[in-house]
């Protein structure tokens, strides 16, 4: 009795059975897997820009060369350390740390292997130099003292190189927003023509459900409740691809030295951003769908 | 006095100077009155392509007066929102000489149609729809497709979807062309039951039988013009058309 009367309560829109389906399915699901993607590098260039933009709020990396001269490791430490004092009594300055040796090995590796004894070798000392946030730092000014005072020190600003790439990888940001425009344009667009078409076929039902008293809303619903349905499925498995996807660029890109863009990934938020995509998806096939209707049914008749 | 009188009298269709055209088309119907009271019974009469089809779209919402007024349930149609139409149509039953039904749908769901369209509950629904079923002798074929159905069938469940929601007016298009003589009988009956209860009646037919065995006013559309034939007159002179 229960199942016979839950089967009764059908729509009278044949839409479950209507071909524009098939096509609703394939170019949302389309469209997802390629939104995702996209979004996915939206939020990667963020990370990078972000990153970069950090490290020239930051600070710089201050370069001491090795003696020409042998000198004792005490020696060497008092040279060091007045380097530090340099840069820790300036104005704008948050913190001085000198570059271990062993993250010197780390950087050296690619070039001279892992098992390479880096203390040999006459490599200079590094060290970072964290900026106070907001502070204007006079890196000129500072950089003419620093040779003046200590000629074998020398200032790499990172902002002067990472300024060009930020603007580069901004230019990429907003063809990636400019993409997901037109991914979402054409989602709508199809779902448009996938509507109108049905509503072409099932003009005679229309035509029948106005005469018996359906309001433009009662039909739109049916259809809104149809898109909402197929934009979910399909989007489903268009994000679940996508996921897939960048998984799979992800292990690939693993083995790379990616250096500068070794911070594109992606946060928790983004991840959440791209796995509630799907129900995005659906409520802009919904929405569109039942303005698509009402829109075409005060056209029709 | 006045308007008490008018509240009285208020007719539940008038049509004023109506003409209709389709596109660049010749006139089908020129210059049109008409007025039907609440509890009227009519037979509506004319020969094929008279326009027959035209006034009772009219009738039902579904087409607009190329010129003239019409007005259905005191509102002028040419002013009414989508929406108000929706609802006055909610108060209209119709049957249609090729049925218009939802073919693809049980013989059930068809004649819920209307009812899950005002949002009724599906308890009330089912109650309601076994019952009307059950008298036009279909409570067999419930869950039948109505595409497999005779046209006999399909005649009752267009009456059963017509008069579900104990319509103000009701509208029928030849309602007994595909049903034999005791079926017909028997709609007939209903359709004069539901007319003592208050229900406006237009009946479209060509049938002489149907028309002489009931005592009802005629409206005979003829060369784009309507007449009125009362019905003591119709019987008297009924030579003349």
């Amino acid at each position: 009795m229960l199942i016979n009367f839950k089967m009764r309560q059908q729509t009278e829109l044949p839409l479950k059975e209507d071909k524009a389906n098939f096509f609703l399915q394939i170019s949302t699901g389309v469209s997802v897997f390629l939104f995702s993607m996209v979004l996915a590098a939206y939020f990667m260039t963020s990370s990078v820009i972000a990153s970069w933009n950090r490290a020239i709020i930051d600070g710089m990396t201050v370069q001491i060369m090795p003696s020409t001269q042998a000198i004792s490791a005490d020696e060497e430490k008092v040279r060091i350390g007045k380097v530090i004092h340099f840069f820790e009594n300036l104005d704008g300055v948050e913190k001085v740390a000198l570059v271990k040796e062993k993250q010197i090995k780390r950087l050296m590796a690619p070039w001279l292997g892992a098992n390479a004894d880096i203390e040999a070798l006459p490599l200079p000392k590094l060290l970072n130099v964290h900026l106070k946030n907001g502070k204007t730092f006079p890196f000129e000014k500072v950089s003419e003292d620093l040779k003046q005072d200590f000629p074998y020190a020398s200032m790499d600003n990172h902002g002067l190189w990472l300024k060009k790439l930020v603007k580069s990888a901004t230019s990429v940001k907003t063809l990636a927003l400019f993409v997901l425009l037109l991914v979402l344009s054409a989602s709508i667009l199809s779902i448009m023509y996938a509507i109108t078409t049905s509503l072409k076929v099932h003009q005679n039902i229309i035509e029948i459900l106005h005469i018996i008293g359906a309001t433009d809303n009662y039909i739109a619903k049916q259809y809104a409740r149809r898109a909402s349905i197929v934009g979910l499925a399909s989007s489903l498995v268009g994000t679940l691809t996508g996921i897939i996807a960048l998984r799979i660029i992800s292990h690939l890109s693993s083995g790379l030295e990616t250096g500068l863009i070794g911070s594109a990934s992606l946060s928790a938020t983004h991840w959440m951003v791209l796995v509630s995509v799907p129900i995005f998806a659906a409520l802009l096939a919904m929405c569109t769908s039942f303005w698509c209707v009402k829109h075409n049914l005060k056209e029709m008749y | 006095m006045e308007p008490y009188k008018n509240i009285l009298t208020q007719p539940i269709v008038d049509m004023h100077n109506v003409s209709i055209r389709y596109g660049k088309d010749p006139e089908i119907l020129s210059d049109i009155n008409l007025t039907l009271d609440k509890g009227s019974f009519h037979f509506l009469t004319g020969k094929s392509g008279a326009g027959k089809t035209s006034l009772l779209s009219m009738m039902y919402l579904a087409l607009k007066p190329s010129s003239g007024t019409v007005t259905v349930f005191g509102s002028n149609i040419g002013y009414t929102s989508r929406e108000d139409m929706a609802m006055m149509r909610r108060k209209i039953g119709v049957v249609f000489q090729d049925f218009h039904l939802l073919e693809h749908l049980s013989a059930y769901d068809n004649v819920a149609a209307p009812l899950r369209v005002r949002g009724m509950s599906e308890n009330e629904i089912n109650k309601r729809v076994k019952e009307l079923l059950s008298w036009v002798e279909l409570d067999k074929s419930l869950d039948k497709i109505c595409s497999t159905l005779s046209g006999g069938e399909k005649q009752r469940i267009a009456i059963a979807r017509a008069v579900i929601n104990r319509p103000e007016i009701l509208l029928a298009d030849e309602p007994t062309g595909n049903v034999d003589d005791d079926i017909a009988f028997k709609l007939m009956k209903l359709f004069v039951e539901l007319n003592k209860l208050g229900t406006t009646v237009v009946i479209a037919t060509h049938s002489t039988d149907l028309i002489a065995r009931y005592n009802y006013p005629q409206i005979h559309l003829e060369n784009k013009k309507l007449k009125i034939i009362p019905a003591l007159r119709r019987i008297k002179n009924a030579d003349q058309f």
